[in-house]
């Protein structure tokens, strides 16, 4: 990782687009795609100004077709661009499912190596702004089944940046989830300049003894404020960013469960199928006899995230995670 | 081709020896015909042919022990075609020929165990760390009383246990360990460990020397069947005294003739005329369909005691065999008991069971465990001269034998109980009486 001396404060969406300028304006073949990116700087404005400061040929207004245009990148991808495609929102994603998990993603293997798909796929994603329906989904673990995709999410701005750029350079296609509740609920110094935040690696935000809270994206908050009630009554946690679900960061979570023997999995994914199961898994391969309860998830429930109304009470609380942290410890 | 394979000959059995093979490679065999003796933990048993061919090759050597499942030989069907339907068609006829012991066992979900001993076998309740802890201290986490919740043994129970067992007073045979014992450390290992020793407290692990016996085979079979029966059979006990000496004399008078009947035999019969009048105490509850089968036939066991354990061999038909007869088959199974050759036919379909205890001594009385799912047992004591009033209010000297009969309670009543017992003691008592039952 290098790091800039000068840093300046930023927004977790500032942040990805200081590192999608930082990568267009080192490398031509960077190329951004995706609706309304252009003038309308998109969606949330993650790509503000970078049309006009790059050009309508490095960042391009494409049609409403998400198979298109991720079909597309891929193509460029392959002959020698960088594409990073925007999916304006994660839930508007399935349109290019079949070109991202029978293309991108095993595009690798299938050439023997000969190819690679370096490209970044841009969602935002998950709950808490009140967005209508099918704007607000956390799928992350359709991705992560499919070797040969690697998924991040940044929780602040300093690895969002990081990790932006991280993605452009892999030879993989990466794709890159916004915690869109945390584009602007926080800002974070950002140094200016390049630096990279190692994809595969997540990180120990907090150190404890008593209990292993595993979080992401916009659970991070969540996980921490929850970690920090806790500490009034004397439990000590540790909070992990697992900042890549995939491929996980085995040796972090491993080391901090056997440490701690005890587990809290926040994520606001439905339970069923979700990347909470995997991490479980993995601490029952590699740390079964050090567990003193058994690991908990708090989750969105198995339903299709509800209407505005209904979305706190879907999405995981510092009370839900708390009340998870006494379970385990009580256990 | 068709592999013969080591089935479940029944009563559950998961081994065998082979003791011999009774055919060999080239010889033809029909359809049943006895193929190789095996010997289980209770029986010396035969496999049969399941269907006519020609043996092909024999896969094992006398004295191994193999488990069920395993392929025995292999023979060469005549007819050629895949035969296993009828292989299974011949594992049947022998279930059948076992029918009433087979029945009996081959349900072991009836089988109520005791909750203790569950609990012992692994419902141990720990978490993974928990029993890591005690794996890394040498801790056998049976021996742990736990503390946590629903007894969940915890860490703290592990290093309690660890430290009390330092001090010397952990015992290490007793499952269910007390934290509240009184706490010696203090008083010093060395001087408490010998006081515990010399009190023959047997949990203490120090100071007391023991020896170990197997608990299989046979002796297991024995445990597992008197749990089933005295968990499933409410036991009644009744005790009667019986006067022998004019049996004594008739079998004097019998022998003075050239003819030797054992008192057994007599008492066998007695009992065959006794249960035509009292079926109840030959008979089968049958709980699922609600009924009780009085059984028309006697099947007598008779319980024999070997080097290796209770066995209980059975006289078939006794109700149709004269004295001489039951004399002749109990002494012929008796004599394949102790030579450890009975077969599954002599161990099975009892209906009712004796227990002979008086050559062994006991005089006064017991408490016999049913046969499982038999309604009654009767046990014959030792034969003493005793001084007893006789009906003109004399004091003579009489031979009295003593008797326990156990009896299902959920069958019968004590008062059939007595009466049975009572016309047994009438026929006893009065041995020419019988001549008017074998008339």
């Amino acid at each position: 990782m290098e790091t800039a001396l000068q840093t300046k404060t930023l927004t977790l969406v500032q942040a990805i687009t200081d590192g999608l300028d930082t990568m267009l304006g080192e490398s031509k073949e960077v190329i951004l795609l995706g609706e309304d990116i252009g003038k309308n700087g998109g969606v949330f404005r993650a790509t503000d100004g970078l049309q006009e400061k790059y050009g309508e040929d490095r960042v391009i207004d494409t049609p409403l077709s998400e198979a298109g245009f991720v079909g597309a990148a891929i193509g460029m991808a392959v002959n020698g661009f960088r594409p990073v495609v925007e999916i304006q929102f994660l839930g508007f994603i399935y349109p290019a499912y079949e070109q991202i998990m029978t293309h991108a993603s095993r595009l690798r293997m299938r050439t023997m190596g000969h190819y690679t798909v370096p490209m970044v796929i841009r969602a935002p994603y998950g709950a808490g702004v009140r967005a209508p329906e099918i704007h607000c989904d956390s799928t992350e673990s359709l991705f992560t089944h499919m070797p040969g995709m690697k998924v991040v999410c940044p929780s602040n701005a300093y690895d969002a940046k990081g990790l932006m750029i991280a993605a452009i350079e892999d030879p993989d296609p990466v794709l890159f989830l916004e915690p869109m509740r945390s584009y602007r609920s926080s800002r974070g110094e950002v140094p200016e300049g390049k630096y990279t935040v190692e994809i595969g690696k997540g990180k120990k935000l907090t150190e404890g003894e008593d209990v292993t809270v595993i979080s992401w994206g916009a659970m991070v908050p969540v996980a921490m404020k929850a970690a920090e009630e806790m500490k009034q009554k004397g439990v000590n946690c540790e909070v992990l960013d697992l900042r890549t679900l995939y491929p996980i960061d085995k040796d972090l979570v491993i080391e901090s469960v056997q440490k701690t023997g005890r587990t809290v999995i926040v994520h606001e994914a439905h339970a069923t199928g979700g990347t909470g199961s995997d991490l479980i898994s993995l601490i029952n391969d590699e740390a079964f006899l050090y567990q003193k309860a058994p690991a908990e998830r708090v989750t969105g429930y198995d339903t299709p995230v509800p209407y505005f109304g209904f979305e706190d009470h879907y999405l995981p609380t510092p009370k839900r995670v708390a009340a998870a942290i006494e379970k385990v410890m009580k256990f | 081709m068709v592999e013969v394979k080591l089935h479940d000959i029944g009563e559950g059995m998961t081994e065998a020896d082979i003791n011999c093979y009774l055919v060999k490679p080239g010889d033809f065999v029909k359809a049943d015909d006895p193929l190789v003796e095996v010997q289980t933990d209770k029986m010396t048993a035969e496999i049969p042919a399941p269907r006519s061919g020609v043996i092909k090759e024999l896969l094992l050597s006398p004295g191994q022990t193999v488990q069920v499942g395993t392929t025995l030989l292999v023979m060469e069907d005549r007819s050629g075609g895949d035969h296993s339907a009828e292989f299974q068609k011949g594992t049947h006829i022998v279930k059948n020929e076992a029918e009433p012991a087979v029945a009996v066992l081959d349900r072991p979900a009836q089988v109520r165990v005791p909750v203790g001993v569950s609990a012992r076998l692994g419902q141990i309740l720990a978490s993974p760390y928990t029993r890591k802890v005690a794996r890394e201290n040498g801790v056998n986490i049976m021996e742990v009383k736990g503390t946590g919740p629903a007894g969940r043994i915890i860490e703290e129970d592990i290093l309690a246990f660890v430290k009390l067992k330092e001090a010397g007073v952990a015992n290490t045979s007793k499952p269910g360990f007390e934290h509240q014992v009184p706490n010696v450390s203090e008083a010093g290992s060395e001087l408490q460990a010998p006081t515990l020793s010399e009190a023959g407290s047997e949990e203490h692990d120090s100071g007391v020397h023991k020896d170990t016996l197997p608990f299989r085979g046979r002796r297991k079979q024995i445990a597992k069947k008197m749990v089933q029966s005295l968990y499933t059979i409410p036991h009644c006990t009744h005790f009667e005294e019986i006067d022998v000496s004019e049996l004594i004399a008739l079998r004097e008078e019998i022998k003075a003739a050239g003819n030797s009947i054992s008192a057994t035999a007599f008492f066998i019969k007695a009992l065959s005329i006794g249960l035509k009048e009292f079926p109840v105490f030959n008979a089968k509850l049958d709980e699922e369909n609600e009924s009780i089968q009085l059984l028309r036939e006697h099947h007598i066991g008779i319980a024999v005691d070997t080097p290796d354990g209770l066995i209980v061999p059975v006289i078939r038909n006794v109700e149709k065999m004269n004295l001489k007869q039951i004399h002749g088959e109990m002494k012929r199974l008796t004599k394949l008991a102790l030579d450890d050759k009975l077969t599954v036919k002599d161990i099975s379909g009892g209906t009712f069971t004796i227990s002979n205890v008086g050559p062994l001594g006991g005089s006064i009385g017991a408490t016999p465990i049913i046969q499982h799912p038999q309604t009654a047992l009767v046990s014959f004591h030792k034969t003493k001269k005793r001084p007893v009033v006789t009906d003109q209010d004399e004091i003579a000297i009489r031979s009295i034998m003593n008797l326990s009969m156990a009896f299902d309670h959920r069958v019968a009543d004590g008062a059939t109980a007595v009466a049975f017992t009572n016309r047994f003691a009438q026929l006893i008592e009065n041995p020419k009486m019988m001549l008017l039952e074998l008339m």
